[in-house]
């Protein structure tokens, strides 16, 4: 399979001046040049192939959007090897902006003035789509992502909705080779974000676009990504499929139980006693709430047949095992093994 | 894999043109605006012409102009500073603090030319304005506002063309201050200063002090302004033509390629604002 994103050793430093709360500190660092040098991303080295889907995913500030920039050629790594399709992105971006795609959730790319139809109409020319594809996937993104009711209205009138709808569009229309999505769905409802993703499972099915997806909402990686790259504070901590980092990183579920009425003393001590054998703690949120915590090796059925057996349950649901219950597990001891 | 092929020329002007096209639309679209800012900055430049005048009717040889060569100066200086005026550098401003200049990064148009058919766009408005300005002047200047010849015209005609040329130029290189101070309003304002002084838009540079006129000749500016407007209306000896519009461009071509060079050096530290 041929690689279409090849990154070794990446990194990138800022150098930043020094500044403090407060005027007088404003003004004592108006007349300093004290600066530090602030490692964004450190040591990075991953390989996607043509036609993967990755989903890139890190807290705020682990060097998600430094990487795509690097990844782009809008920023110049400070240190290691990157190419995309096959060469050095930062010195040959106008050859790779021909075959790239590139949305920033929060900066928009199409004329604010015009209308997204111009836009499109301009992009059209400036990529030099042919007719056919042009054809495919500007009825493609306005069918999709229902663009038909504000094609002709001024990109500036547009909601925050409707302006990320055109910009993923425009990002698009070339049918690029490779695909960078900074946070596409930021700002979205639900069911517009469900059309995003079919509509990026559309465009990789049908031109086989390489997608590199950055996103705070894991709902997108699961619908669209196979492969993931987690960043913290800048350092890769996982690549590998969605299910490896599941089975890797998933210390075990949930039960949650909202009972009908409140479980005496003895009901509570019968339950316990017949899952001692099991590695579950019980956490009584109120007397008509509980949380019963499995550890990875216990098993569910068994608990959640106990459960039932002992008490008058209104309700139940099982969490932990979602992809976004596992990364905000990992987010919260990440930052406790840092403090 | 298939190897990267590059925007081919055609491709490369296609996009010039349309990108052109759609930023002069972008012009219109503040109408209001627009004839607000031209209104006014014709209300001024009248009570300029009209203390030129009444300077004139106090003294008829007040600098080595005549009246008439004096008014059709003024009002040409204005017209094609007006035609000039690109938004080169709040545009740019504006995206660098943003960090919205990512978009324009990564379009197959490079950098420079991306940001030329911007400048193109404005000036094509511009030009729109330009005729009820000449209209106008025409009450102050007379007849002594039309070419002094056919090749005059021509040869302010290509002048002007190198004058946007210079000015394009000039601001694309303060534009990379930008990148690297993220706020390069001081360098706008200093730039703004100068040409306002050395263009020779308020004033033929002939009739400044000898001292001042030599800081003039080795800028730029007068290029932009006073070159264009002399060969147009015959001020300059015909002789003195293709010395003129080769220091034009030589300036031009001086300052494009500094700029680019800058700009690949700043591409190499720049940061990226707002995340």
């Amino acid at each position: 399979m041929d690689t279409a994103i090849l990154a070794e050793s990446l990194g990138k430093t800022y150098t930043r001046r020094k500044r403090a709360d407060g005027f007088w500190a404003g003004l004592r660092a108006y007349f300093s040049f004290e600066s530090e040098t602030v490692a964004a991303v450190s040591d990075l080295s991953f390989r996607i192939e043509r036609g993967e889907s990755v989903g890139l995913i890190g807290e705020n500030g682990a060097g998600k959007s430094t990487t795509v920039k690097m990844l782009t050629g809008i920023l110049v790594p400070t240190h290691g090897r990157v190419e995309t399709l096959g060469v050095v992105p930062a010195r040959e971006r106008r050859k790779l902006a021909q075959s790239m795609g590139v949305v920033f959730g929060q900066k928009p790319q199409i004329l604010w003035d015009i209308p997204a139809r111009e836009s499109f109409r301009l992009l059209k020319v400036m990529y030099a789509v042919p007719d056919d594809v042009f054809r495919f996937t500007y009825h493609e993104a306005v069918e999709r992502l229902e663009l038909g009711d504000f094609l002709d209205t001024p990109v500036r009138l547009l909601s925050l909705g409707q302006r990320m709808r055109c910009d993923l569009a425009a990002s698009l229309l070339h049918a690029p080779a490779v695909a960078f999505l900074d946070e596409p769905t930021i700002g979205l409802d639900v069911l517009v974000k469900e059309r995003v993703r079919e509509h990026l499972i559309e465009m990789r099915r049908r031109f086989g676009t390489t997608i590199v997806l950055t996103t705070h909402d894991l709902k997108d990686i699961t619908a669209t990504c196979e492969r993931l790259l987690v960043l913290d504070r800048g350092r890769l901590l996982y690549d590998g499929s969605r299910e490896g980092f599941e089975q890797r990183f998933a210390v075990g579920r949930t039960l949650v139980v909202a009972l009908e009425h409140e479980a005496d003393a003895p009901t509570r001590r019968a339950l316990e006693a017949e899952l001692s054998s099991e590695e579950v703690t019980f956490v009584w949120d109120t007397p008509h709430r509980l949380r019963v915590e499995c550890a990875r090796s216990a098993s569910a059925p068994r608990v959640t047949a106990s459960v039932l057996e002992h008490l008058r349950v209104a309700d139940l649901s099982v969490q932990g095992a979602e992809l976004d219950a596992i990364v905000t597990r990992l987010y919260r001891s990440g930052k406790a093994a840092a403090e | 894999m298939r190897a990267l092929a590059a925007p081919t020329f055609r491709q490369s002007l296609a996009g010039f043109v349309v990108l052109a096209q759609k930023t002069a639309q972008t012009k219109l679209t503040y109408r209001l605006a627009t004839l607000i800012t031209l209104l006014s900055s014709g209300f001024a430049y009248c009570v300029f012409l009209l203390v030129w005048r009444e300077v004139y009717r106090h003294d008829p040889h007040a600098g080595p102009l005549s009246r008439e060569q004096m008014m059709a100066y003024l009002v040409m200086a204005f017209l094609v500073n007006s035609a000039l005026i690109m938004n080169v550098e709040t545009r740019f401003l504006q995206r660098v603090r943003m960090g919205l200049v990512t978009g324009d990064l990564l379009r197959p148009l490079s950098f420079v030319f991306f940001q030329m058919a911007q400048a193109t766009g404005d000036v094509l408005v511009n030009a729109l304005f330009a005729v009820p300005i000449y209209a106008a002047g025409l009450v102050f200047a007379g007849s002594a506002l039309f070419p002094a010849s056919l090749l005059a015209a021509v040869l302010g005609a290509l002048s002007l063309v190198l004058a946007f040329f210079i000015a394009f130029s000039v601001s694309y290189l303060l534009v990379q201050a930008s990148f690297v101070l993220q706020s390069g309003y001081g360098i706008f304002f200093a730039r703004a200063a100068l040409h306002q002084v050395f263009s020779g838009l308020t004033a033929p540079l002939v009739m400044f002090p000898q001292s001042l006129r030599r800081v003039a000749e080795w800028l730029p500016f007068r290029c932009e302004i006073e070159t264009p407007v002399r060969l147009w209306l015959g001020h300059a000896e015909l002789g003195d033509a293709p010395r003129l519009l080769a220091e034009q461009a030589a300036w031009g071509v001086g300052l494009f390629v500094t700029g680019e060079l800058v700009f690949r050096a700043v591409m190499r530290h720049h940061q990226v604002q707002g995340g």
